[in-house]
């Protein structure tokens, strides 16, 4: 593959400085994927921190998405190896999948069973006793401010309390890491500050929460490592403030190094507006 | 200072009236669309290719046939009841089967300033696209070319080919459309129910009129009827054209104004629902702003069930047979065909005990693409699933939620039916040998489950559906029906053996424990082989019915 090694060579160099952190939550070799003739992701290796809140940020089709699937076993990758807590996700998923909790994109969910079904029928399945799943939903649906509408079925729900139901699925086996694909799209301030708040008491455990965004502030006053994704390849990662660097935010880190400021439309719109 | 191309660009104001003409426009965007859904999975791609060159020889030879009946003396009747029945296929089929004829989702282009009628327009000219129409004119040609006789024939003949393709495809987008209204209306859930119901009695109407068909002077039997449908559009159509090359001008002016007629209506009452369905909200809005009796969250009967995934999968596949539309109205049409076709049978005189595996079969359809089922959803399943050992136990549990349905219901029916011939002798055998197809059809469905998911889309018949997906689905369906046949072969060979055989005859009851042993044994045998197929592919399978 042509350009694995520039991927690797744009790796921020500060990896090395949380090595101090036992073993990485995530740590991924080479990954590759392909879709017909549209890479996705070119040959990326990163190691993520455990404990931490990690953001993954980049544009629209950097390969966050895919990524996260191949990272949580639901995508099968060209290339590459993915391990979670020092367990190869393809060749161990037994280890793997009872340590990580997903949340994806579009969130697609069992839309005929209400909000406690739902989280019955999935800690039943992770293989939890049905008595302490249903004492967990209990909590999870307090905590989630979900208990009201908790008989209504997922069908009817809003985007923000569908994003709360598949964060409570996500958390109701207690996972090492949690993996989030832009958890706080679409979701209202209320939610947000909820989702908020449940995950920050998570980390602050000890355990690992991994998600992507485009919403650079809310990166910045979230997460304390992150790492940005362009193009398919891993432009930088690191701590917050090391990739921040010198930039006022990490708003314009961010444009830097994927390389989009001073886009302006100049006259090509010139059509748009005005003389109707 | 400005660029070529905002100097080319004319400064004139923006029209509300498109300039070019919609109906190519549209043609060429369903192209693009089959094109570009073909790209990417070969499995489909074949598939598709594959529908097409069966629908293409089928048709070649279906065409020949109807063009040798030239002359003969039923071929009035033939071809006058083929347009009746493939006007009932044109209006249920595409509610069961995702055809290409649903890439163009009407909903996408509310924004867009289109008036209705040449939105229809357009929309009708691009349904003609695809392999269903493509066999629908092969079956059209033939059938006029056995009727038309001299210059009269030839030009309503001429005339009828178009006609009867544009009421089929219209008939198909106004069923679907309405249907659209109905499963997405609170109401319009429990009509499902009804829907299913409808199927199953045209199921059986079509099973009467056959079996007159093959009777000895069959035909002769289907003039009567034929006389009415003739009357019918767009059976009208092929009548016209019978009716010119006999000379009798004005019943075929009148045939064809009747066809013109129930196009002009259908087309008016397709425009009239597709402007309803674009500016209603979308039904769960509706059901999320009316008020909803909470749902009981004790255990209640469910505490019956298993505890672990076995009893969390049994307990959603049930919840979902009662609360899903497209399961429950796909639920409630098995359930009822499989009474109806024995019982009616039983009713006639015609009736045979073994009718009864007819039940056991359709309710075995279900287990076919159970991921499929989940629809997207399967990645909360997929999730969980970590060794072949917990797919198998999933698929187990699905299964098993089947079987609790379908074993008690099989063992009613053959009862009623048993009653109704008035053969208690034969109730065992038959008992066993339904039970033995329903093993084999769990055993191939789960292998088919494994092997070959495909998306369902999830809201009416209007979700893009990727092409080449319902020659896949026919395929696994009709080759697992096949193939759990050859599994039963040993059950149904010794059933055969006991009813020839009359000196053995009081050995028969011994199907009903072999056809029990039997279906455990298939049943088993196809999980183990599926599980840790399934448990290999599982991001394949979820990209796969994650799809559209």
């Amino acid at each position: 593959m042509p350009d694995q090694g520039d991927a690797t060579g744009r790796t921020g160099g500060s990896t090395g400085g949380v090595r101090s952190t036992p073993p990485a939550a995530v740590r991924i070799e080479g990954l590759w994927k392909r879709f017909g003739e549209q890479v996705a992701v070119a040959g990326i290796d990163l190691e993520i921190p455990a404990g931490r809140f990690i953001g993954l940020v980049g544009p629209n089709g950097a390969g966050k998405t895919t990524t996260l699937s191949m990272v949580t076993g639901l995508l099968r990758p060209d290339m590459g190896r993915v391990f979670v807590a020092g367990h190869d996700v393809w060749a161990d998923p037994v280890e793997v999948k009872s340590r990580i909790g997903v949340l994806p994109e579009g969130l697609r969910l069992f839309e005929r069973l209400s909000g406690r079904e739902l989280l019955g029928y999935m800690g039943r399945l992770r293989g939890l006793p049905g008595e302490e799943t249903d004492k967990r939903a209990t909590q999870l649906l307090e905590v989630l401010d979900l208990a009201g509408s908790q008989h209504k079925l997922v069908v009817d729900y809003s985007t923000g309390m569908r994003k709360k139901i598949g964060l409570a699925a996500a958390l109701l086996h207690n996972p090492e890491v949690l993996f989030l694909d832009e958890p706080f799209e679409g979701v209202d301030p209320v939610s947000a500050q909820t989702i908020r708040g449940v995950l920050e008491r998570y980390t602050a455990s000890g355990a690992t929460v991994v998600f992507s965004s485009h919403v650079m502030e809310l990166v910045e006053s979230l997460c304390d490592w992150v790492a940005v994704m362009a193009g398919g390849h891993i432009r930088a990662a690191g701590p917050l403030a090391d990739v921040r660097g010198d930039a006022p935010s990490l708003q314009n880190a961010f444009l830097e190094l994927v390389g989009a400021q001073d886009r302006a439309a100049g006259d090509s719109l010139d059509w748009l507006g005005g003389g109707r | 200072m400005s660029t070529p191309v905002t100097a080319a660009a004319p400064a004139a104001p923006v029209t509300a009236v498109p300039a070019l003409p919609l109906t190519p426009l549209f043609v060429r965007l369903k192209l693009s669309l089959l094109k570009n859904g073909l790209k990417g999975s070969s499995k489909r791609k074949a598939a598709w290719f594959g529908t097409l060159a069966l629908a293409l020889v089928v048709g070649f030879f279906v065409t020949l046939g109807l063009a040798l009946l030239h002359g003969r003396a039923h071929a009035g009747t033939v071809v006058v009841i083929l347009a009746a029945i493939l006007a009932l296929a044109w209006s249920f089929m595409p509610l069961f089967f995702p055809t290409g004829d649903e890439t163009l989702d009407p909903s996408r282009l509310v924004m867009l300033p289109l008036r209705p009628r040449p939105l229809v327009r357009a929309l009708l000219a691009s349904s003609l696209v695809g392999i269903g129409p493509l066999f629908t004119l092969c079956l059209a040609v033939g059938s006029v070319v056995a009727v038309a006789r001299g210059a009269a024939g030839a030009v309503f003949a001429v005339v009828a080919v178009p006609l009867l393709l544009l009421v089929y495809v219209s008939l198909a987008r106004a069923v679907a459309t309405a249907n659209v209204r109905l499963l997405s209306s609170r109401k319009g859930r429990d009509l499902a129910l009804l829907s299913g119901l409808l199927i199953a009695i045209g199921a059986q109407v079509a099973n009467f009129a056959s079996q007159r068909l093959f009777q000895p002077g069959g035909l002769a039997h289907l003039e009567p009827a034929e006389a009415v449908v003739r009357w019918l559009p767009p059976a009208t159509a092929v009548g016209m054209v019978d009716s010119a090359s006999k000379g009798d001008y004005a019943a075929a002016g009148a045939q064809l104004l009747l066809t013109l007629a129930a196009l002009a209506g259908l087309l008016w009452f397709w425009e009239r629902s597709l402007t309803k369905l674009m500016v209603t909200p979308d039904g769960s809005t509706l059901a999320a702003a009316a008020p909803r009796k909470d749902r009981d969250s004790g255990p209640g009967v469910w505490a019956l069930l298993p505890g672990g995934r076995t009893g969390a999968a049994m307990q959603r596949t049930l919840r979902y047979v009662l609360r899903d539309p497209k399961t429950k109205s796909a639920w409630v049409t098995a359930l009822a065909v499989g009474l109806i076709v024995p019982v009616f049978n039983a009713l006639q005189g015609t009736g045979s005990l073994y009718l009864a595996c007819f039940g056991a079969g359709m309710l075995g359809i279900q287990m076919y693409n159970q991921f499929g089922q989940d629809t997207s959803a399967f990645w909360m399943v997929a999730q969980t699933l970590s060794s072949p050992h917990d797919v198998f136990v999933e698929m187990r549990a699905r299964a098993g939620a089947l079987a609790l349905v379908t074993v008690p219901y099989t063992v009613l029916v053959t009862a009623v039916t048993a009653a109704l011939v008035g053969n208690w002798a034969d109730f065992p055998t038959a008992l066993g040998l339904a039970l033995a197809l329903l093993g084999a059809m769990l055993c191939t469905g789960a292998l088919a489950s494994a092997r070959f998911p495909y998306s369902i889309p999830t809201d009416g018949a209007f979700k893009n559906v990727a092409p080449g997906q319902a020659g896949l689905a026919w395929l696994s369906i009709f080759g697992g029906m096949l193939a759990s046949a050859v599994i039963c072969a040993p059950v149904i060979t010794v059933t055969v053996y006991f009813a020839t055989t009359p000196e053995q005859h009081s050995l028969a009851w011994t199907v009903l424990p072999l056809g029990i042993a039997w279906a455990t044994l298939a049943s088993w045998a196809g999980l183990r082989l599926a599980a840790p197929l399934a448990a290999r592919r599982i991001p394949e399978i979820l990209t796969a019915v994650s799809k559209g």
